[in-house]
């Protein structure tokens, strides 16, 4: 950065607006309410999973929720019922989490791409493009919106949301949090701490749309044309 | 056309022509109805949403009271994320330093996702003179609007809202598309060519909701993921940011966000609300190479007067879909990339009284802008304090004085009629209240009116649409009001001694 060129343009702000600059450190910004933490405080995470139901479906989400016994099992007929081919999947130790380490190895080959933590952007992206499906893991479902976050991590690429036609993501029931404040709360913690070292930080609300033909709402424009949320109930 | 300003028509032509278009102002109305019922449904189911507000003024207001400190701070942690922020004092800085970027980056196709700022700046023309080059609007509306010609947008939100299917599948038809009007059938087609240009992209350019002061991130809010994909894909990114778009922090972005979804279309959270800077080491996409660019381009103007307020906007377009004014003329009517209350009060700011005279004069003062504001910027009272201002240039520069009441049609051509229109809106209106369901047609600060008849030509057509207040003045008479209650006070101050 040239600093002569910021200096310029800083002390022209601080001319026209008649006031001194580096005042900041004594004025910290202070809310002066807490509406984004009180709001849907307080919930049980059951109530937290019925206004997530609520919201996702509000946004043309097919919400499901199963137990982690039956998830390799709900996958297959998300699969089926899809007609996916081939489908991409993100390169992390959390199918043993979810159990589904076997469902991962009967997969054939053919059919399976997955987003590498080593490979260079031509091949992943060219990955993503290829499929028809991904199945992505997602770090909070936010009950007030409908809404999954997802931080970008190596083996789970930005394009991996947006190329692939169809996308299901796997959430467990624990992390339904009420909004997105305790999404951007968690986030801003882990990486203060250096455990999330992360570029791109997604909150996605249902497919993609778009409503600007005649104000018709389209589902599906350069996203996924559809959302899939797999609740897994006792994790 | 290019730039802030979007014709060089005068005003009074302008009405004419945005009234002849009988499609567009059936467009807009549907819009502001769409929007009348669902935008205040998502605020009431969310709750507390004057103390919202008060929250959205308060980040708003702060971060502009700090901007230098917080645009240090976000420059320096951008770098510290290995991206380069370049600060742009005037549009032609901006374009220069971003087609240098193009030219060392050897990129030959450019894609782009909807930013306003850009537009401010005629960027995608001017990046179209560098040789070989293609630029390519990937956002649905901007995309339709650029293969028609480049037409110029009409609403902040919904750019497009002036053209019909028809029009469009003629568009696309230009393209090779063969199929039907069905906007389903069209947005595909949309994906399928554009999806081709994104795989092949060397550079994408968008524009910024929110920098996030403490992150070094930018924080887009759309809906259609061509934003994601304009910085996921191709290997250099570059943002265009006005520089008043900061907020401190993840927390504040999230609030923001929250209010601008809610206030823009109704809904809770947009589909895509993404927060992102340059790749880090470990990723495979990203941007590797990331540049922001900061811009001044008059904005500072506005620091430390009374129209600070103006820069505290995050482009909801929500006082569009509330202003009668906007519901007759449209977009286009104004004139300026930033229409209705919102560019009423910014185009003079940014572009200047002699171009933008006549905007603060769009308006029939009925507040409900200033009323809708999730961010609480007093529209209507800034569009009052534009007028007091030209009113103190004409005073003492009379070459102003000329250009303006030569230029200013809507209070010089038509006063007697003007006039008539103010008085017979107003009370000619009075015994039909309250017959239909309250819209944008009848709503109107002092309650609910019907269809007040249209009494002149021009102007007076667009002022006779709501119940004019009862305080609403034309130009002359707002002048001669002012003027006597100035010398009163200078009466006064003389008398006191
Ligand atoms: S002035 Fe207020 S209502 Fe209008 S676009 Fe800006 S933030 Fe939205």
């Amino acid at each position: 950065m040239d600093k002569a060129n910021r200096e310029a343009f800083l002390n022209n702000i601080a001319t026209h607006a008649k006031r001194p600059r580096h005042q900041l450190a004594n004025h910290p910004f202070k809310p002066l309410n807490n509406l984004p933490e009180s709001t849907l405080s307080g919930k049980t995470q059951d109530q937290l999973l019925a206004i997530a139901r609520h919201s996702s479906e509000e946004v043309h989400v097919d919400f499901r929720t199963t137990a982690k016994e039956n998830l390799a099992a709900a996958i297959n007929d998300y699969l089926q019922h899809k007609n996916i081919q081939h489908l991409i999947l993100p390169t992390t130790d959390l199918w043993q989490k979810f159990s589904l380490a076997d469902w991962q190895n009967q997969r054939s080959t053919e059919h399976t791409a997955y987003w590498e933590p080593r490979a260079d952007r031509q091949t992943n992206v060219q990955r993503a493009q290829n499929a028809d499906g991904a199945i992505g893991f997602a770090d909070f479902l936010l009950a007030e919106s409908g809404t999954i976050a997802v931080a970008t991590v190596p083996g789970q690429g930005r394009a991996f949301h947006f190329l692939p036609t169809h996308y299901l993501s796997i959430i467990p029931k624990s992390r339904i949090v009420p909004r997105s404040r305790q999404a951007m709360l968690y986030y801003e913690q882990k990486i203060k701490s250096g455990e999330l070292t992360t570029s791109n930080i997604n909150l996605i609300t249902g497919p993609s749309n778009s409503g600007d033909i005649e104000m018709v709402l389209v589902v599906g424009v350069h996203g996924p044309l559809d959302m899939t949320y797999m609740v897994v109930e006792d994790l | 056309m290019a730039t802030l300003s979007t014709s060089n028509e005068p005003f009074l032509t302008r009405i004419k022509e945005s009234e002849a278009d009988k499609f567009m102002q059936k467009s807009v109305a549907k819009a502001q109805d769409a929007q009348w019922e669902k935008r205040p449904a998502s605020r009431k189911e969310l709750g507390h949403w004057e103390d919202w507000r008060n929250l959205g003024e308060q980040i708003r207001q702060h971060v502009i009271k700090y901007l230098p400190d917080y645009l240090e701070e976000f420059s320096d942690n951008v770098e510290k994320r290995g991206g380069h922020v370049f600060f742009a004092q005037t549009d032609k800085d901006a374009v220069a330093y971003i087609k240098k970027i193009a030219q060392q980056k050897q990129a030959h196709k450019i894609v782009k996702s909807k930013s306003m700022v850009t537009t401010e700046i005629n960027l995608d023309k001017e990046l179209l003179k560098l040789p070989d080059t293609s630029v390519l609007e990937t956002d649905l509306a901007e995309f339709i609007l650029e293969e028609d010609n480049w037409d110029e947008p009409t609403h902040i939100v919904f750019p497009t809202l002036h053209k019909n299917r028809d029009q469009i599948r003629k568009i696309f038809q230009k393209l090779g598309y063969k199929g039907s009007n069905e906007p389903g059938e069209m947005a595909k087609f949309a994906r399928h060519y554009l999806r081709r240009s994104f795989l092949e992209a060397d550079l994408g350019i968008t524009g910024c909701n929110f920098a996030i002061a403490d992150q070094g991130m930018i924080n887009l809010v759309t809906n259609e993921g061509n934003a994601d994909l304009t910085m996921a894909i191709p290997d250099t990114q570059v943002v265009v940011m006005g520089m008043e778009r900061i907020v401190p922090s993840l927390k504040e972005a999230e609030v923001m966000d929250n209010m601008l979804s809610r206030s823009a279309v109704g809904q809770k959270l947009t589909s895509y609300c993404t927060f992102a800077g340059p790749q880090t080491a470990d990723e495979s996409d990203g941007p590797k190479d990331f540049y922001v660019v900061i811009l001044d381009n008059g904005r500072s103007k506005a620091l430390g007067t009374d129209f600070e307020p103006a820069l505290q906007c995050i482009r909801c377009g929500s006082c569009l879909n509330v202003c009668p004014v906007y519901r007759h003329i449209g977009g286009h009517g104004y004139g300026s990339i930033y229409p209705g209350p919102i560019g009423a009060v910014l185009s003079p700011i940014l572009g200047g009284y002699e171009k933008f005279k006549d905007l603060p004069f769009a308006c029939s003062l009925n507040a409900a802008c200033t009323d809708t504001c999730p961010v609480k910027i007093p529209l209507h009272k800034l569009l009052i304090k534009h007028r007091e201002v030209m009113m103190d240039k004409m005073k003492i520069d009379h070459s102003f004085n000329n250009v303006l009441m030569k230029g200013a049609g809507v209070a010089t051509a038509t006063p007697i009629v003007f006039n008539i229109a103010l008085k017979g809106g107003y009370l000619g209106s009075a015994p039909l209240a309250k017959k239909s369901k309250t819209s944008v047609d009848n709503f109107f600060h002092y309650g609910h009116i019907e269809w007040a008849p249209s009494l002149a030509k021009g102007w007076t057509d667009v002022r006779s649409l709501p119940r004019p207040a009862k305080g609403s003045e034309n130009f002359r008479s707002w002048y001669k009001k002012h003027q006597a209650a100035k010398q009163a006070q200078a009466k006064e101050e003389h008398d006191n001694g």
